[in-house]
């Protein structure tokens, strides 16, 4: 019977939890309510936690205090979307709790739980249940019961909280209906069981072992280094350049290429940036890969390494580092004269950004819904634009959270986060900055016009669902409003032309059309003229947004 | 022994957008100003019509406003003093033009019978003023008295310009850093503000619905907060455009509707605005009324 865990021991379990996290998160990503394209709760925790796990793995012997101050400050920093963010706060109030224990027994990890979700909940303004929050709270009910019962035995405790809490999980669709139609259970709990399971095997002492069932569909292809370092690594060469491309490379391009390389191996980064594509891949084969990438242009760093031959804890580095490459700012880096007020706004797609830049914004964080930025991401941000006070435009609801982590994590600026959760928001907030007034009027005027503005997005399903009574078929085109899926159907022009009708109310005299990589400009004006037909009375703006995955973005105000 | 109140002449220039004819009705001289069109010289009012003005503006010539010649500023002077005392002379804003400076330094040789008025007025703004001041000298109050009068009175006067384009102001360049900023491949409709000095960037409007709400807002906050109150016996409300008189019409319309009581006065905007500017823009200007 185990009654205490050091330092030593926690270390292990947390990373054994962070991998096992990563085993799942293609899994996890794919229980997105809405079938987008680009869902990545997975994604987004797996990041968060390895931003902890890397510091962790390179400490030799970790002590409480250390130990704690590395899992907590790496996933703040780490933190991107919803529930990276709310794992990182979970990491937070847990360390807190315990960085001045030597050991820890039941009692303290009862307290710990409980000052976790405490710290968590705290973290979201309006706290929601069925979530991440309600299967953490979950834990914390146990593990208090179990502490009061006078339950001693790690083992029993550990075993106990996880039985209970993926109850609590099971029922997060009887807490939102939302999941409930769509058939799955919350995602970001699932990553949060993940990561407790993970660290119970190592508490175990099990030989974890990463292999995925079948009944886990399309799961984590990712191989991953073993705590104990002695199992074989399935895909030898970590392959990594960058294409100079010669001819178009759109979305569909994109998607066949990264096809390509799941065939032949696993790890696969590939990230579109203007004219050049990043591409990361772990493969036994390198020269498929770069045959493969040669249609598209000429290739450029090349760098193939053996992993078989390099420790392991080369991969965490790895994993930040094409976390880093696929979010990485665009801009080139010059040092930049100090004024006032400067602007950060997270955008993707090249006419966006560039709408963005010629309204003023200072810094842009590339990302959005396929590519959530970390706070650590606006933290280089901020630290870039050389302002007394520096205006964050999120643009997209998922990231709000990371910015408001940052916002908390400055002191020597004064940063304040306009909620914008669409990029026309972002376009509407910052139209309405007047550099004449004091910030605080600016700050009220744009949190309230953006209030005004009605967004659509529209793009295609990645699976069979049901979604707010309507039927969605893998494949089916989709417009996605503030508060839910407004149309379905199978032409790309229907369903946002639907979507703007569900959109549009008395009062409404600005329609503005962001259409997408994927949309031609001759079809985008032939869209526009319909719209204009429809809509006499308003003005209509159509602009080249060139986002991937969506269609069409689409504002009403 | 009361002593004989002198002659005062009241002279302005074609920015205050009173044209020849309503300069003769209301016994006030207009100095023309100059306009370099692809270099060649116009003068607003004689040898430039605003429709040739808008004409040639739009087929993307080189418009160019420049100061008249002290010539021709003397020589009006002295053409007026051989019939008047003394002369109240109000250029456009010197926040706006150096003709402002040229003139007060070309009245220094005149003994103080040229006072120049330096209330950094414009357009409909500037035209006020020289109604003002012709009343003020019906009134018997001498040109030195005048000026102070005019000048201490020169921040009681607002103009909210809606543009409909931001092509011209880019082009022009003659507007602070702030207003600059806004460069951007939306179509924008910038409110600029004229408050005394410079041309400014007050907010920005997608539509020419939002921003005919702005400047409502804004010219009622001024009235409200800086005039004394939305009051018709209180202040001049006017409304000024470029090229687009029925759009004006409409505005001050919907003007009346917001202030009702109010008489409004729809008046172009001066050709060296417009040129800063381009077609289509609408203002509206608030002055208040002297006692």
């Amino acid at each position: 019977m185990t009654n205490t865990i050091d330092a030593k021991i926690l270390a292990k379990m947390f990373l054994a939890g962070a991998k096992n996290l990563e085993s799942k998160k293609e899994w996890i990503n794919d229980l997105n309510v809405f079938p987008v394209p680009d869902g990545d709760t997975g994604t987004n925790m797996t990041l968060t936690i390895m931003s902890a796990a890397k510091d962790v793995a390179s400490m030799e012997e970790p002590d409480m205090r250390s130990l704690c101050k590395a899992i907590s400050s790496g996933s703040l920093r780490g933190a991107r979307g919803n529930s990276g963010v709310i794992l990182s706060q979970l990491f937070r109030g847990f360390t807190k709790s315990i960085r001045d224990k030597q050991e820890l027994d039941i009692p303290v990890f009862a307290d710990a739980i409980e000052k976790a979700v405490e710290t968590a909940y705290k973290a979201v303004m309006k706290p929601k249940e069925g979530t991440i929050l309600t299967v953490a709270k979950g834990a914390a009910v146990k593990a208090r019961q179990l502490a009061d019962e006078g339950c001693e035995d790690l083992g029993i405790f550990f075993e106990e909280v996880i039985k209970y809490a993926d109850e609590v999980l099971e029922k997060t669709p009887e807490m939102l209906p939302v999941l409930k139609q769509a058939g799955v259970v919350d995602s970001g709990g699932q990553g949060l069981m993940q990561v407790l399971k993970g660290a119970y095997d190592a508490f175990q002492g099990k030989e974890i072992d990463f292999s995925i069932s079948e009944s886990e569909g399309k799961a984590a292809t990712k191989a991953s280094a073993q705590s104990n370092g002695d199992t074989e690594i399935k895909y030898g060469y970590c392959t990594e350049f960058i294409i100079l491309l010669s001819r178009n490379f759109n979305i569909k391009h994109e998607m066949d290429f990264k096809d390509y390389l799941e065939s032949i191996g696993d790890s696969i980064v590939v990230v579109t940036d203007d004219d050049v594509v990043k591409v990361h891949v772990h493969t036994n084969d390198p020269g498929l890969a770069i045959q493969k990438a040669l249609k598209y242009g000429a290739l450029s760093n090349l760098k193939i390494d053996n992993m078989r031959l390099e420790h392991q804890e080369r991969l965490f580095k790895e994993e930040k580092a094409s976390a880093q490459k696929a979010a990485g700012p665009k801009e080139k880096e010059a040092p930049m004269p100090h004024k006032e007020v400067g602007f950060i706004a997270v955008s993707v797609g090249e006419g966006i950004n560039e709408i963005f830049k010629g309204l003023g914004v200072d810094y842009i964080i590339e990302g959005g819904q396929t590519m959530n930025p970390s706070t650590e991401d606006m933290l280089n941000a901020i630290e870039k634009v050389n302002a007394d006070t520096v205006f964050i435009l999120p643009n997209n609801k998922n990231i709000i959270l990371a910015a408001n982590q940052a916002q908390m994590m400055v002191e020597d600026k004064k940063i304040i986060v306009i909620p914008t959760k669409t990029v026309p928001q972002g376009i509407t907030a910052i139209i309405n900055y007047v550099p004449d007034m004091p910030v605080e009027e600016n700050e009220e005027t744009m949190k309230q016009e953006i209030g005004n503005v009605k967004t659509g997005q529209v793009t295609y399903a990645v699976r069979d669902t049901v979604i707010d009574d309507k039927e969605i078929k893998q494949g089916d085109y989709m417009g996605i409003g503030d508060t839910g899926i407004l149309s379905v159907g199978g032409q790309v022009p229907e369903v946002s032309f639907n979507m703007l009708k569900e959109m549009m109310d008395e009062g409404r005299e600005l329609i503005s059309i962001y259409y997408g990589a994927d949309v031609s400009a001759d079809e985008a004006e032939a869209f526009r003229a319909r719209i204009e037909a429809e809509y006499p009375s308003c003005d209509i703006e159509l602009q080249y947004g060139g986002q991937p995955i969506y269609y069409y973005i689409i504002s009403a105000e | 022994m009361e002593k004989l109140s002198k002659k005062v002449a009241v002279v302005t220039d074609s920015n205050s957008g009173i044209t020849q004819n309503e300069a003769k009705e209301l016994g006030i001289r207009v100095l023309p100003m100059p306009f370099m069109i692809n270099e060649e010289t116009f003068f607003e009012d004689i040898t430039l019509t605003q429709e040739a003005f808008y004409e040639r503006l739009e087929g993307g010539a080189d418009v160019v406003t420049s100061q008249p010649s002290p010539e021709s500023v003397m020589n009006l002077w002295k053409e007026v003093l051989t019939e008047y005392d003394e002369i109240v002379y109000i250029p456009m804003s010197s926040g706006l033009s150096g003709s402002c400076q040229s003139a007060m330094m070309l009245s220094e040789d005149f003994d103080g019978k040229v006072q120049v008025v330096n209330n950094q007025r414009i357009s409909v703004t500037q035209r006020q003023s020289a109604m003002d001041a012709k009343l003020l000298a019906g009134r018997g109050m001498d040109a030195a008295a005048i000026k102070d009068f005019l000048e201490k009175d020169k921040f009681n006067s607002s103009i909210y310009i809606m543009l409909d384009t931001l092509y011209y102001l880019k082009k022009g360049g003659r507007i602070t850093p702030a207003a600059a900023a806004i460069g951007t491949i939306l179509k924008l409709k910038p409110v600029l503000q004229i408050q005394g000095e410079k041309l400014d960037a007050f907010a920005k409007a997608r539509t020419a619905g939002q921003g005919k709400t702005i400047m409502i807002n804004a010219i009622r906050n001024d009235m409200e907060n800086r005039f004394g109150g939305a009051d018709a016996d209180n202040i001049w409300l006017e409304v000024a455009y470029t090229k687009n008189l029925d759009v004006a019409k409409q505005f001050a319309e919907e003007l009346l509707k917001e202030f009702p009581g109010f008489d409004i006065v729809i008046n172009p905007l001066s050709l060296s605005v417009a040129c800063h500017i381009g077609p289509g823009s609408l203002a509206v200007a608030c002055c208040k009324k002297i006692r």
